[in-house]
């Protein structure tokens, strides 16, 4: 059963999965474009405006999704020592930290119109900045020290200190009084958002988290590359 | 119809610039993470390259990784 755990076998997946997603992804891509941006109807108050939803909500979605599966595979690495978390932790974060910077950068862009202001220190958005910290925390460790234990160390304490502010940025638009609006979609109840933006909503989430496969398994495939030219020696 | 299209009832600037960040921001760390692995893949394949024949066998039997590099690598080597 661990023999697909191998990384030899991972490897082969890798090159399998990246090909399929390569020949997928623009066809959906221009799918869910022509949704968000021709078909889906402005909003009754914020008009057109309401677009920049299907790059920051995906975007933040993203941001938080990969914060947590890093604290919890170095919650994992800390019990199981599985060497290969490390891997895929340092793969996940570059990615990460670009969709939580995009979600702050398309937010302050979305929050103009709206708001009347570029910035805020709204909850919402201070929390997410520091989302946005911890992860060039946990990448600068990777950079910066050259001891790799160290390194993972370090970093894998920075990712389950961080996961305390998940709870807090989801909430935190409940707990406070807040310029960011609560949330529209909820796991438990029902959304208040209409179909027609939903659909386009999933669709561009489904798109980008094609996108972050591809470059998951392509960063991930060149730290299996360079694992092994380390060890080119003892092969 | 263009016009209103790209103005969007006066919120353009906003929604394309929001959809021109998102956008070019990917394809810079796709391009960046693309050239990484192309560039561990060609050194990693070089350095297979330069062993002695003898070695060079040992090492692409007992490993389908180095197999793989380095034959979709050794034509450009």
């Amino acid at each position: 059963m661990f023999k697909i755990l191998n990384l030899s076998n991972i490897f082969f997946w890798i090159e399998k999965l990246i090909g399929f997603i390569n020949s997928i992804f623009f066809i959906l891509l221009l799918v869910a474009l022509s949704l968000a941006l021709i078909f889906s109807p402005p909003d009754y108050l914020q008009g057109d405006s309401v677009r920049i939803m299907y790059v920051h909500v995906p975007s933040a979605w993203i941001g938080l999704a990969s914060f947590s599966i890093i604290a919890i595979l170095s919650i994992a690495y800390f019990i199981f020592k599985i060497k290969n978390i490390k891997l895929i932790n340092k793969s996940i974060a570059p990615i990460g930290l670009m969709f939580t910077c995009l979600a702050l950068v398309t937010g302050s862009i979305w929050g103009q119109p709206t708001w009347g202001t570029w910035w805020a220190w709204d909850a919402r958005v201070t929390s997410m900045l520091i989302l946005a910290l911890f992860y060039i925390g946990f990448i600068s460790t990777h950079k910066f020290i050259t001891d790799e234990n160290k390194a993972n160390k370090i970093s894998s304490i920075i990712a389950i200190i961080g996961l305390i502010n998940i709870p807090i940025i989801k909430y935190s638009v409940e707990w406070w009084n807040t310029l960011h609006q609560p949330a529209s979609i909820k796991l438990t109840g029902e959304s208040s958002i209409h179909p027609s933006m939903l659909m386009p909503l999933f669709l561009m989430f489904f798109v980008l988290i094609l996108y972050c496969a591809l470059i998951f398994l392509m960063k991930y495939k060149t730290e299996i590359i360079r694992i092994k030219k380390k060890n080119l020696k003892r092969l | 119809m263009i016009q209103d299209f790209l103005s969007m009832n006066g919120y353009g600037l906003f929604v394309w610039g929001s959809f021109a960040i998102t956008f070019i921001a990917c394809g810079l760390l796709y391009y960046k993470t693309f050239k990484t692995l192309k560039k561990y893949e060609r050194e990693f394949a070089k350095e297979i390259n330069e062993l002695s024949s003898k070695r060079k066998k040992i090492v692409t039997e007992n490993s389908k990784i180095a197999s793989q590099v380095f034959s979709s690598f050794s034509k450009t080597i």
